[in-house]
């Protein structure tokens, strides 16, 4: 892969990018967090939307689980990040539009996850909701802008 | 794979990551309560500020600490206490049997299930009030020997189910566990109980049963039982389905066990007496929570034949809660004002009419009532005895403290009074389930109140 890359874009492997490749797992581990705890987070505001359509409990209850399962995700993954950066092998780790975004993502989680904690109908409807359309599209941006930060071509590290 | 560019900048993320948390902490810790004077919502006309939201909850739940040596209660001028029985294992309600014996009811309610990662942190929180203290699910018998020790004390009746209320008609002693009312015979005297029940009528129960007392009290006749069903939630987070014939009064037939809803739309009627001027049924109610430090207040009201009382949709009559939804409209147009606050969060567990003449003269006519304490409000509210003086058979007047002392001066709690019962020397017997006592509130000058007064 790293070997394709190289010549695809015309770099070159330096000794970073070589230690790099020799620990992928952690970054992989990392990722993996990044990404389930994303749908859960989206999967709450689709279970939001069910409640807002229809206020059957069922559905809130649903949101709340998905919410904390992302939040214990996001804060596993947070410590990953921060073992990353200790260890000073961080080379192929996220960018920092990424880490930002995903950290924004986080909190506002967070502080709905207090939202939905709320008893009934405002537990989601509106400001439960409302937060769970902004986590989805704080997380949409920065997956756009960390996709398109990967595409361009690395000019001298 | 194509790694993003990397550069020095990422060693300064989490200094931002750590502003960014601490920004939202601030902001969860921010809410703070302004709780007004409890006075302000004593009586018929409560001051009721707007509803807030909270982000986090608040949770104030005072520190159990148990009774010292020698430490008792402090009462109104003209008034003696001292315990009854202590030792006990989380009582709840009393009963006095026509002989005089004191049946203490020895209870907790049934386990809850987690719905919501909410029920983790609540239950653990009201873990350090006494919440969730080991329970006997028995009934103790007490006799009194005259001068305030009880020469006798037996397990009466053993292997209940939350049992809280108790009520003897002839020779039919009834108890009113969370899921069910069973009758056990009763001859006068008695000590212990060891024939089988007879079921009499379900009563709604587990699995979540949020609300678990059931309250009973016998009309004068004996024909009927009027027992007090609370709500399975707060406010509906339960789903409406869970609440079928709850946050009521259930009117039971005695001989048949059929029921009818008497009055509905009550969150959690907790106690239930006759007014005796007027031969009403009157309750106490324990409100709604997480809507501000000074809604909802608790209450004391008269309990009409066929009246809706707001719950879930409104509380004290029209004043809508917005986090019931889909809303009732035509029941919200019909929600009766209760006739008195108590004001909010006290938990009022416990009533007794008095009737008597030993307690001094300004206790001839009216309504101890039993506060259990809040656990979300500060500063804290209730944890007290209060009387409600009744003239004409209503509310004459603001309540007054009668038994206060149950927190000490760092606000922990060395005992709550929940149940009380008049007995048949015309004291008052106050549960404490956190004191793991019984009391016995008498005249400090036994035998000439009566007389001069």
């Amino acid at each position: 892969m790293q070997q394709h890359a190289t010549l695809t874009e015309g770099t070159f492997i330096n000794e970073a990018d070589l230690k790099s490749a020799a620990k992928p797992r952690g970054r992989l581990l990392q990722r993996l967090l990044v990404w389930f705890s994303a749908a859960y987070f989206t999967g709450a505001l689709v279970t939001d939307l069910a409640y807002w359509q229809m206020p059957n409990v069922l559905w809130e209850r649903f949101s709340i689980w998905l919410i904390v399962a992302g939040l214990i995700l996001a804060g596993l993954a947070a410590i990953t990040y921060v073992i990353g950066l200790a260890s000073s092998r961080q080379i192929d780790g996220p960018t920092w539009p990424g880490v930002v975004g995903y950290a924004i993502a986080a909190l506002l989680s967070l502080v709905n996850a207090f939202v939905h904690s709320r008893d009934a109908y405002t537990a989601v409807v509106p400001t439960g909701l409302m937060l769970s359309v902004l986590v989805v599209a704080v997380l949409l941006l920065t997956g756009l802008v960390g996709s398109a930060a990967a595409d361009r071509p690395r000019v001298g590290g | 794979m194509i790694h993003a560019f990397k550069t020095a900048r990422s060693a300064k993320l989490p200094r931002l990551a750590l502003l960014l948390v601490t920004v939202a902490g601030l902001g969860l810790a921010g809410c703070d309560d302004h709780a007004a004077d409890p006075k302000m919502q004593i009586g018929a006309n409560p001051v009721l500020p707007e509803i807030q939201q909270y982000l986090m909850p608040p949770m104030r739940v005072a520190k159990v600490v148990g009774w010292g040596k020698d430490e008792n209660p402090a009462v109104a001028q003209g008034l003696q206490i001292h315990a009854l029985a202590t030792d006990l294992q989380h009582p709840r309600s009393v009963c006095v049997l026509p002989n005089g014996d004191v049946l203490v009811v020895e209870s907790n309610g049934p386990k809850g299930p987690i719905n919501r990662p909410k029920d983790i942190i609540t239950g653990w929180v009201q873990s350090f009030a006494g919440a969730k203290a080991k329970d006997a699910n028995r009934i103790t018998l007490l006799r009194d020997n005259g001068d305030g020790s009880p020469k006798l004390r037996t397990v009466f009746l053993d292997h209940l189910n939350s049992p809280f209320g108790v009520a003897l008609v002839g020779h039919d002693l009834y108890v009113a566990n969370t899921d069910a009312i069973v009758r056990y015979p009763y001859e006068d005297g008695q000590t212990s109980i060891t024939a089988a029940g007879t079921k009499l009528t379900d009563l709604p129960g587990g699995p979540i049963d949020h609300h678990w007392t059931k309250a009973l009290l016998a009309s004068p006749d004996g024909s009927k039982l009027y027992v007090g069903v609370g709500s399975n939630s707060n406010i509906t987070e339960n789903g409406i389905g869970a609440e079928y014939e709850r946050a009521a009064i259930w009117e039971v037939d005695r001989a048949s066990g059929a029921h009818r809803i008497f009055a509905s739309g009550i969150r959690n009627p907790t106690g239930l007496q006759w007014e005796p001027e007027t031969g009403k049924l009157w309750a106490i109610a324990n409100e709604r929570d997480e809507i501000g430090p000074d809604l909802v207040p608790d209450y004391l009201t008269s309990v009409q034949d066929g009246g809706f009382y707001g719950w879930p949709y409104s509380y004290y009559g029209k004043h809508l809660d917005p986090r019931v939804e889909p809303q009732r409209p035509d029941l919200v147009a019909k929600a009766i004002v209760p006739d008195y606050s108590l004001s909010s969060h006290v938990a009022p567990l416990g009533v007794a009419m008095y009737t008597r003449t030993e307690l001094p003269a300004n206790y001839r006519s009216g309504a101890f009532v039993a506060e259990h304490g809040s656990w979300n409000r500060t500063p804290l509210n209730g944890y007290k005895v209060v009387f409600v003086p009744f003239s004409g058979g209503r509310p004459s007047g603001p309540a007054q403290d009668v038994v206060t002392g149950f927190l000490d001066a760092d606000n922990h709690a060395r005992g709550r009074p929940v149940g009380l019962a008049v007995d048949h020397t015309g004291g008052l017997l106050i549960a404490d389930d956190v004191g793991n006592t019984v009391w016995r509130l008498s005249s400090a000058h036994p035998g000439s109140v009566s007389s001069i007064r």
